[in-house]
């Protein structure tokens, strides 16, 4: 069974000089352990299909299943605790609180998730080590560099263990040799048996997906 | 409404403070007839009175030395701001009949009485001389000018506390523009950092966050200004209204405007000065944070 | 985290922003807090003044415009049947009028305000400080006088020397003659004003600066009810004495000048109190918008990764709650300042009693503080916690990646 089935998705955004279709009659499926890569020229709907696959967003037509369940039936709150439980999001500005250490900033979605303290003390612990900032726990966001920071960002997205890693622009604020790490570190995730789907337009990135997905003009074009 | 009894014992307590003001022009009395009297507008209205009704006025709240009065019109007091929260419950009367029903019959020279006379001074500056030298010639009178000593004002003492109140919520106002003129700063960290990479000089950076400052500053004193001028008619109406008064209680005028705007520029260069601060006392890279 | 811990990490992580905030509601809030102080300060010191002396009922000839005298006549017969009414602890006859006086060394008179007192009463209604009250006079001895403490200063007068009283003030002269009173004490006369001119002698002594005669009036008869009764009771026993007469409990009294004398405070505390805190509101309102403004990403980021809307609504409310709280909290010492300054500076309006002050603390002032802050935080937080909830996750993350 995939984790999200998107089946004839339209996004239409309704902007001043008329509708604009970001997502047209796209139809895809995720599967747990896959790893996808969508790539595109800047505009043609990655984002928005990565948030319509995150239940960030709902489609304007179209039926997107989340482990079964229609995403536009259920209300906000529900889509948000889907979110918190069951996916993982990695954003090309990391949005880290500034005002909490990177340690704080793990154990935050762990929090309202509502796991023990015990749990979520050794899971951060955990989740530091994996992402190799167990030495920087007690730093705050502006006291690390920019991949530090996107690795905290991952770290955070796994607190809460996601059956699905979305992660959007991941290495687009990185230079190549810290894109590169975190590169690697979205391989180990997935390694070790989380699907990813990750827009880029880093084609070393997109290389190391199992499967390669393009986007034009809001529709996947053929591989 | 007053009973009755009260009504004649207020009319009796207002006679010997209105004697001495102007009577207002009023028929003189018939042999037998009630003499006319005027009564203010808030007597005649609590005590539902008309022009031309019969009252009974009385010395005392026995009833025990009364005359008989016609109430010839109505006239409205000279506004007080000592009695603003007191009823006007008052008669005017012709003096001789407010003697004749206030004399001790015991006194003879009771009914040559008066418990105070007004004068007006040619020079008004000359009055405390002028109250001096009558009184030192005049035993048994008391003589005093009519202006007060600013130690003797209690208008004095309020000027002061509105002052201060004033002062502290300019303090308080300073502090918040301060705030949110930081805030402003630090949302423009980067920009800021940007414009001054690229040779910006720090100048012209602090010039435009000073004028900023001084806009949003003045821009909100103008609107204070504003407010005032459109709420003291409704706190004018309220306060008229809650104690029957005429009085003015807010008035915004042409120089508390003016002062208004005045303080309103310092206060905006110093925000627009500690904004410019934060963000130009650090190097360029740091502020952009990399 | 809490949106407690997340709020005040916030506060911690600005902390430039933060202090001036709470600057800012710490002034205004201490404005708001000193007009609490003065709604009802006026009416507690009032009462405080009036109970000082040890009597809570008064009994006057007339009622109303206090300027005009209704002396009580028989007023030796009345007081003594006061006092045997067993609601009645104490009674006192009070005469007043205003004399000249002049002191051991030469310099102009003084117009002073007589009190005439019965020495029968149990409390004297002035609070000595240097030397003693006043006896019973001796035959042939010059009678005794206490001169509240301005008079003393300007007279130079201290006990054991002697000042003239005259009938009729300074400037109205009388053809009576002076009498020669031995100073034996110096007092504080509540009801007086710190500048006015007071000298308290006995009722006996009070007639003959008067011209002697047998006169057997009083302007006020004090009464202290008997503990176990309360002032209640003695006010209509004594009420039904002599029909006619205005008899008054201090609380009665203290009513009445809540209804009249003290309305033009209270509706001026009312106001400013209203315009301080919606000042509070709404720059704490300003201040959190354009702080949520800024952080718009973060919290669509925070919405994204799962973060309930309560919790980012707990955390708004919170830094609201905190801002006001905090600052609320600096306000009431500031407040305490402020309000000597303030009552300093009204108390300069002429013939103010010396122990009535216009600004008093009571601790239900700062529960209505806490209170009044508690909803200003609430209601300052409404608009930035409405845009923050209802932010588009999606639309405002895109913007924050083009921005």
């Amino acid at each position: 069974m995939s984790i999200v089935q998107a089946d004839h998705v339209t996004r239409t955004f309704r902007v001043p000089a008329g509708p604009v279709e970001a997502v047209r009659d796209v139809s895809m499926s995720v599967a747990p352990g896959d790893y996808v890569a969508i790539t595109g020229p800047s505009g043609c709907g990655k984002s928005t299909l990565l948030q319509l696959v995150g239940c960030v967003d709902v489609a304007t037509s179209g039926t997107i299943t989340f482990e079964g369940r229609d995403v536009r039936a259920l209300t906000e709150a529900e889509r948000g605790r889907i979110r918190l439980r069951r996916i993982g999001l990695v954003f090309q500005r990391f949005f880290l609180l500034p005002m909490l250490t990177a340690w704080e900033n793990i154990e935050l979605p762990q929090a309202e998730a509502g796991v023990p303290k015990a749990e979520r003390r050794l899971r951060t612990r955990a989740l530091l080590d994996y992402v190799e900032l167990s030495h920087r726990a007690d730093h705050f966001p502006s006291q690390l560099s920019g991949g530090e920071m996107q690795r905290v960002a991952v770290a955070r997205a796994l607190a809460n263990r996601p059956a699905l890693l979305l992660a959007d622009e991941p290495t687009g604020e990185l230079d190549e040799a810290t894109g590169e790490h975190v590169a690697a570190l979205f391989d180990r995730v997935n390694r070790d048996g989380t699907a990813i789907v990750l827009v880029t337009h880093n084609p070393a990135l997109a290389a190391r997906a199992r499967t390669h997905l393009a986007m034009k003009s809001g529709m996947l074009q053929p591989a | 409404m007053a009973s009755w009894k009260e009504l004649l014992l207020a009319l009796a307590l207002v006679g010997p403070f209105t004697s001495a003001g102007p009577v207002a022009a009023a028929d003189a009395p018939q042999a037998g007839a009630p003499a006319d009297i005027l009564i203010s507008r808030q007597l005649m209205r609590d005590a539902h009175l008309g022009v031309g009704a019969v009252v009974v006025l009385a010395t005392d709240a026995e009833g025990t030395r009364t005359a008989r009065f016609r109430v010839a019109g109505v006239y409205e007091p000279v506004p007080d701001p000592m009695k603003f929260n007191v009823k006007r419950f008052e008669a005017r009367l012709h003096l001789p009949d407010l003697v004749a029903l206030t004399a001790d019959p015991g006194d003879p020279q009771a009914l040559e009485s008066v418990t105070a006379i007004n004068v007006a001074l040619v020079d008004p500056a000359a009055a405390a001389r002028v109250a001096a030298d009558v009184s030192r010639r005049s035993m048994g009178v008391t003589v005093r000018p009519v202006a007060r000593a600013r130690d003797d004002d209690p208008f004095a003492a309020l000027d002061g506390f509105h002052k201060a109140i004033a002062a502290v919520t300019v303090v308080g106002s300073t502090a918040f523009l301060l705030a949110l003129m930081v805030i402003r700063a630090e949302e423009r960290r980067e920009m800021v950092g940007m414009l001054r990479l690229v040779g910006v000089p720090s100048g012209s950076i602090v010039r435009a966050i000073l004028i900023e400052g001084l806009v949003v500053a003045v821009a909100g004193a103008a609107f204070g200004v504003a407010l005032g001028v459109a709420g003291q008619y409704g706190i004018n109406r309220f306060f008229q209204a809650r104690y029957d008064t005429p009085l003015l209680f807010v008035r915004v005028t042409a120089s508390i405007a003016i002062r208004c705007l005045a303080v309103a520029v310092p206060v905006g260069v110093l925000t627009g000065a500690v904004a410019s601060w934060t963000l130009l006392r650090r190097p360029p890279t740091e502020v952009m944070g990399r | 985290m809490s949106g407690f811990a997340l709020a005040r990490r916030t506060a911690v992580r600005y902390p430039a922003r933060t202090c001036l905030a709470v600057l800012g509601v710490a002034v205004i809030a201490a404005l708001n807090f000193d007009m609490l102080l003065l709604s009802r300060g006026l009416l507690l010191s009032f009462a405080d003044m009036l109970g000082g002396a040890g009597y809570d009922v008064r009994v006057m000839g007339g009622g109303g415009v206090p300027a005009i005298r209704f002396p009580i006549h028989d007023a030796a017969a009345l007081a003594d049947a006061i006092r045997r009414l067993p609601q009645v602890g104490d009674v006192a006859r009070v005469r007043l009028d205003q004399v000249s006086a002049a002191g051991p060394r030469s310099g102009p008179e003084q117009a002073v305000t007589l009190i005439g007192a019965s020495l029968d009463a149990a409390h004297p209604i002035w609070t000595i400080t240097a030397g003693r009250s006043l006896p019973v006079d001796e035959q042939g001895a010059p009678p005794s006088v206490v001169l509240g403490r301005s008079l003393a200063a300007a007279l130079g007068a201290e006990p054991g020397m002697l000042v003239r009283l005259r009938a009729g003030d300074r400037d109205g002269r009388s053809l009576l003659p002076a009498i020669a009173c031995r100073v034996v004490g110096v007092a504080d006369f509540s009801l007086e004003s710190a500048r006015a001119l007071t000298a308290a002698v006995s009722l006996d002594t009070f007639q003959a600066v008067q011209g002697g005669g047998a006169s057997d009036e009083a302007d006020l008869v004090l009464v202290a009810s008997a503990p176990e009764v309360g002032p209640d009771a003695a006010t209509a026993a004594v009420a039904r004495l002599r029909p006619g007469l205005h008899v008054y409990s201090n609380a009665a009294l203290v009513e009445q000048f809540n209804r009249n004398g003290f309305a033009y405070f209270r509706q001026m505390s009312l106001v400013l109190s209203t315009t301080t805190a919606t000042f509070t509101c709404l720059l704490v309102a300003v201040l959190l918008t354009v702080s949520v403004n800024q952080r718009l990403g973060q919290i669509a980021a925070l919405r994204a990764i799962g973060i309930s809307r309560q919790h980012v609504a707990a955390m708004l409310l919170w830094e609201s709650a905190l801002l006001v709280g905090v600052g609320g909290a600096v306000a009431l010492p500031i407040g305490g300042v402020l309000a000597r300054a303030l009552d300093d500076i009204l108390r300069r309006m002429p013939n103010l009693p010396e122990r009535l002050h216009f600004f008093v603390f009571e601790p239900r002032a700062v529960v209505l503080h806490a209170a009044l802050l508690a909803a200003t935080a609430v209601v300052a937080a409404a608009y930035p916690i409405w845009l923050a909830v209802r932010l588009p996750i999606a639309p405002t993350l895109r913007r924050e990646v083009v921005s």
